[in-house]
Formats: structure tokens, C-alpha cells, sequence
């Protein structure tokens, strides 16, 4: 460590008048610079270069007699007039669609039942519900993939024995109900415990209030609490939002499992890393990255402008 | 915020280890009776009879839904493989195989490489990832919150920009300029990116504001010391349970990859954890080794008991990390 730092901050000799007496008046001080080159260096070129390097890729198209000619915007063109890129994007919207709201409630349920400690053993019950998000998405798929397995799975057992024989959770039709229980499973902990923090911001004294006022509690719930969380909850939904759109992991082990519902588009994750590296067209790829990327800063920046339009002047 | 801007950064420079340990779990007695006494007394809502035992079957049954897969895994991961098939999945039966499961992850089973490699592999790329993480954003952090100098403005935008442009957007631009550098198969490939954390940069900057005074510095400067000197000796151990933080947040970030890995690496002795469990789990369904499934149920086990013990031990990190960090993105 020590030694990454002098390399780092010290030893570089070019614009070094350091000690030049007037020390007191650093605050406004150049030197920070050196503080901060190293992180900046390795972001550069780890981060803004491939970026870049996409957008340049992303320009050109490689053709097997001619090499790689400028061909302007035509990779974006066939992306976004592509039926492929379009199902995977819909398919994406109609999964956050439901799982987010689903998620968000159960989240919400039981970051109230906490905070509220209207339940027994609730710091036991808080840890264990955040353990999936300890668990790597791929490990939590391949677990999950085996309990559903449509021969030997427990739970192709359990539909059976409850009057729904030969249930097939990776057909084509349950498929995307399956990954949503998935990401569910993962996820629900992760935003139960950001709820729960915003949910124990809520003023005690407004809350004894309500109280001394006879409000029922649902009442305290939705008018007192949710209001106050409600940035909380926002935040959670450009969060999860974004989430959704990068959907690759769970769909692509669940192929693994002899499921022919998922295509190679089944997701636009999906579809560029199957258009990188099975199908070796780069540019496209490229094209597609950049489109996807930008779909999802554009998001983000709105969550940005949403939320200091909320919290308005300080 | 708050919560944890609140909690004290006044850790003691080294004092003996028993009597931290016992503060430790002073502090933590500490925070459970202050947790108790915010809390409004239960009866005062006015619930119905019974409300709280329904609520808590409720959690029960939830935590029912999110143990299921591990109890599996556990329970199976002592199966032989007609087992894992044939008998009733939430119970143990005989051959109890769990010792031989085990000594398979140290194999090369259908030659697709093997689990202690990999995980050293993980290892390997989730330390120096996450440790360069935290080192750089602990430099980076600390000379955004105290210095400011001609486009230091700037750059930290450029850092909060970047907080917007997600992992898998970056996984193709990367393995695209790979392709041209000769960074495919390299474990630097893995390593070198996993080191730009802008959250980390944002979470050490926000955490120095807070807890590493101006005065204290400024007085040392008057004292004539170096930056450098001032950094380690004053700053550094101030910042220590932020760091705390970012290292674990990085680290699972760098364990849990999949996507990056998955597309840089062709050789198998090169494969973190998540590549080579998912690539067993697709051979296992495509071929009729009798060795495999028990592999991927052993080897998935083994994969997620570091982190959740990790997880169970660092809960208070993990807790202001995950609120910092969503404050952030």
C-alpha cells in the first residue's frame, strides 16, 4: 500500500516546487492532484478508453472480402430496426413490470413490520431474508434451476402432487414467472433493509402523535410513513429499473438447463453477448452496448434530476 | 446517511485486542438496547389479538422461502448423484457422501478444471481487485473531500457520471479493447478494471468530509508536515471502518462477477468461481458423468459459505455500505 502511495503521490519529480514555504494557505492546493491521479489513471483506461474505443468500433463494419470499412450509423440502424433487440428490450420491460412492484410491496411489508416491531425475532428475521444477496447470482440460478428441474426438481414434484402433473417450469410460457421468483429471491432482502433504514428516519414524535390522536396504525402506515420513505422507494424503482434492463445472469443459466425458451435474444444483454462472442459480429455488438448503455444513463439521470427536484432547495 | 455518518470514526489507534473485542460487543449490546428503546412500545398501536403472531408466521414463512435453496444445497451436498435424482430433496439419505463430494472439488473431473483452482482464481481476483479498489479510493476520496485546485470540480463529476454506467454496459467495451491490447486470458483483464470503483471514490470522499477534520490537518500542515506524511499518519486511521466498507463492497462485487469473466477467459485455469460452477452446471446437463452433479451442489456450497459467514460477521459494514452506496447510485 505504502508503496503504491509514494510511487503514486511522491516520487514523480516533474512538478515538483513542493516546499515552497507558503504551506498554510493549502486548502486551494494543487497537491490533491496527486491524491487523485491514480484512481483518475486507472479510470481512464479501464472505464472512458473502452467506452470510447466501443463508440469508435460501433462506427464500422467488418466485411469478410474489403476488411473494415466506415459505415456511419448503419450498425445502429440494424439494431434498432431489429426484431431481435426489440423482443429482448419488451421482454425486459414486461419482467420489471411485475417483478419490481412485487418485490417493492413485499419489501415494503416487511420493512414496516420491522421498523414497527410488530413481529418476534425481527433482527433474526432481518438477517436471514438479507442472506441471498450474499449468494452469487449465478450459484443462487444454478440452485434454483435444480429445485425447478422439470424431472427430478422438488418443486416439479410438489406441482404434481398438488394436482398440476408434468409442470414444466422452463417452458416457454413459465419461464419468465420463473426468473421473476429468481430475482425476487435475491433481491427482496437488499431492498427490505434500504426501506427498513428509511422507514427508522421517521420522526418518533410524529408517530406518538398519531397515536395520542387514536390514528389506526394502516392509517400511520400510509400517511405518516410512506410519505417520508416515498424518495426511498423512488430510488429503489430507478434502481431495480435499471437491474432489469441488464437481466442476463438468471435467464442464461437457466439455458443451461436444456431450456429451448430462452433464445439468444432473450434478454438485450442477452443479445449483445451473443451477438459478441458467439456470433463474432463486434461492431454490432458494439452498436448494441452503446444503445443499451445509453438507454440506462439516460434512466439514471432522470432518477439524478427526480430527486433534487424532490428534495427542492435545501 | 445519518445512520451512519452518526456512528463513531474515533476508532482507537491499536489498542489491545481482548479489550476491543469486548468493546465490540459492548458497542453492539450498545446498538441493540438503543434499537429497543426508539422503538414505540407494541401495545400501543392497538392491534387486534393475535396480530403479532400472524405477522410473524408471515416472516417465518418468507424466511421459509428464502433458506430453501440453501437447505437444499446443504442437505444435497452430502448426496451421491442417483441421490441427488432419486430421493426426497429436503432430506438426507444414505450414502452419507459428503466427505467424498468434498474431496471431488480437489479433482479434475471430465477434465473441465478444477474447484481449488478456481477458487484461488477468485481469490486471487477479489483481493487485489478489491484491496486496489480500496486503496485507490481511499487516495482519491480523501483528495476530493480536502483539496480542491483546478478542475478537481470537474473530475468529480466525471466520477459521479461514471456512477451511472453500469458493470454489464462496460463488460463488451472492455472485452472489445481486450481483443486489441491482448488482455484475453491475462488475469489482469480481471484484475485492472476491478480496481476503478467510482462508488468507492464517492463513498471515501463523502466519508472523509465527515469524519477527518480540516483543523486537524491544517495543524499539522502548520506543524510542517507532509501531505503524504499527514494522509497516513492522521487521515488513514480516521477513515478506517469507511475502508472497511468499500473492501467488502468491492470484494463481493469482484466474487460475484460473472458477466466480465465469462467472456475474457477461454482457459479454464484461469476461471473464477462463477464461470466454473455455471460451466459445470452446462455439462452436467449435457453429459452422462456420474461425477458431475454432486460437483456443482459441493462446489456450489463451498462458493457461497465465505460470504455469507463474511456477511454474518461485517453485518454493520455491509449495512452503511449498502445505504451509502444507494445514496450514491
Amino acid at each position: 500500500m505504502s508503496t503504491t502511495a509514494i510511487t503514486a503521490a511522491g516520487a514523480r519529480p516533474r512538478r515538483a516546487p513542493a516546499r515552497r514555504g507558503t504551506r498554510r494557505s493549502l486548502p486551494a492546493s494543487r497537491r490533491g492532484v496527486w491524491f487523485i491521479l491514480p484512481f483518475l489513471l486507472m479510470f481512464l483506461l479501464f472505464m472512458v478508453a473502452p467506452l470510447g474505443y466501443a463508440i469508435y468500433t460501433s462506427l464500422y463494419t467488418s466485411r469478410i472480402i474489403g476488411g473494415t470499412v466506415f459505415s456511419g450509423a448503419a450498425n445502429y440502424t440494424q439494431v434498432l430496426t431489429s426484431g431481435d433487440f426489440w423482443s429482448g428490450v419488451i421482454r425486459v420491460v414486461i419482467f420489471g413490470a411485475i417483478q419490481i412492484p412485487v418485490m417493492l410491496a413485499i419489501a415494503f411489508f416487511f420493512a414496516t413490520i420491522f421498523d414497527l416491531g410488530v413481529a418476534r425475532f425481527g433482527r433474526l428475521f432481518r438477517t436471514i431474508f438479507f442472506i441471498p444477496f450474499a449468494v452469487p447470482a449465478v450459484v443462487g440460478a444454478v440452485m434454483w434451476s435444480f429445485l425447478l428441474e422439470p424431472q427430478f426438481g422438488p418443486f416439479s414434484h410438489l406441482a404434481s402432487a398438488v394436482g398440476f402433473p408434468g409442470t414444466n417450469f422452463f417452458s416457454p410460457s413459465l419461464l419468465l414467472p420463473t426468473i421473476i421468483v429468481v430475482v425476487i429471491w435475491e433481491w427482496t432482502g437488499y431492498n427490505m433493509v434500504i426501506l427498513y433504514t428509511a422507514l427508522r428516519s421517521v420522526p418518533r414524535d410524529v408517530v406518538e402523535a398519531a397515536i395520542l390522536d387514536a390514528t389506526p396504525l394502516w392509517k400511520i402506515i400510509v400517511r405518516v410513513k410512506l410519505p417520508i420513505v416515498r424518495p426511498a422507494i423512488v430510488m429503489l424503482v430507478f434502481l431495480n429499473t435499471i437491474g432489469a434492463l441488464q437481466l442476463f445472469t438468471e435467464p442464461l443459466v437457466l439455458s443451461y438447463y436444456q431450456t429451448q425458451a430462452v433464445s439468444v435474444n432473450y434478454t438485450p444483454t442477452l443479445y449483445i453477448y451473443n451477438t459478441a462472442i458467439a456470433g463474432a459480429q463486434t461492431n454490432l455488438a458494439a452498436a448494441a452496448a452503446v444503445v443499451l448503455g445509453f438507454v440506462i444513463v439516460a434512466i439514471s439521470a432522470v432518477s439524478l434530476v427526480f430527486r433534487r427536484r424532490r428534495e427542492g432547495t435545501p | 446517511m445519518t445512520a451512519t455518518t452518526a456512528r463513531r470514526p474515533d476508532a482507537p489507534a491499536a489498542p489491545a485486542p481482548p479489550a476491543r473485542r469486548s468493546a465490540r460487543r459492548g458497542r453492539r449490546r450498545a446498538e441493540r438496547l438503543r434499537e429497543r428503546s426508539e422503538m414505540i412500545p407494541v401495545r400501543l398501536y392497538g392491534l387486534r389479538r393475535g396480530t403479532v403472531t400472524l405477522l410473524t408466521v408471515l416472516c417465518a414463512l418468507f424466511a421459509v422461502f428464502t433458506l430453501i435453496p440453501i437447505a437444499w444445497i446443504v442437505i444435497n451436498s452430502t448426496k451421491t448423484q442417483a441421490n441427488i435424482f432419486e430421493s426426497f430433496g429436503f432430506w438426507f439419505a444414505r450414502p452419507f457422501e459428503f466427505f467424498h463430494n468434498f474431496s471431488l472439488l480437489f479433482q479434475d473431473v471430465d477434465g473441465y478444471g478444477t474447484f481449488t483452482q478456481w477458487f484461488a482464481n477468485t481469490a486471487l481476483y477479489a483481493l487485489a481487485g478489491g484491496g486496489g479498489a480500496t486503496v485507490l479510493a481511499a487516495f482519491a476520496g480523501y483528495g476530493f473531500a480536502r483539496f480542491s485546485f483546478f478542475g478537481s470540480r470537474a473530475m468529480f463529476l466525471l466520477v459521479i457520471a461514471a456512477l451511472l454506467v453500469p458493470i454489464t454496459a462496460i463488460t463488451v467495451p472492455l472485452y472489445l479493447t481486450y481483443a486489441r491490447v491482448h488482455l484475453i486470458d491475462s488475469i489482469w483483464g480481471m484484475i485492472l478494471p476491478s480496481m476503478v470503483s467510482p462508488v468507492g471514490v464517492y463513498l471515501m470522499r463523502t466519508y472523509v468530509q465527515v469524519s477527518v477534520p480540516r483543523e486537524l490537518l491544517d495543524a499539522a500542515r502548520i506543524d510542517g508536515a507532509g501531505e503524504l506524511r499527514i494522509f497516513f499518519r492522521i487521515a488513514l486511521p480516521l477513515m478506517v471502518p469507511g475502508l472497511m466498507t468499500v473492501l467488502l463492497l468491492s470484494i463481493v462485487a469482484v466474487w460475484n462477477n460473472y458477466f466480465l469473466p465469462l467472456i475474457i477467459f477461454s482457459q479454464n485455469n484461469l476461471y473464477p468461481l462463477t464461470v466454473g460452477i455455471g460451466l459445470w452446471a452446462q455439462r452436467a446437463q449435457n453429459s452422462g458423468s456420474t461425477q458431475i452433479f454432486p460437483l456443482v451442489v459441493m462446489g456450489g456450497l463451498v462458493t457461497i459459505i465465505p460470504l455469507i459467514v463474511l456477511f454474518l460477521i461485517l453485518q454493520r459494514y455491509w449495512r452503511s455500505g449498502l445505504l451509502l452506496g444507494s445514496l450514491a447510485s
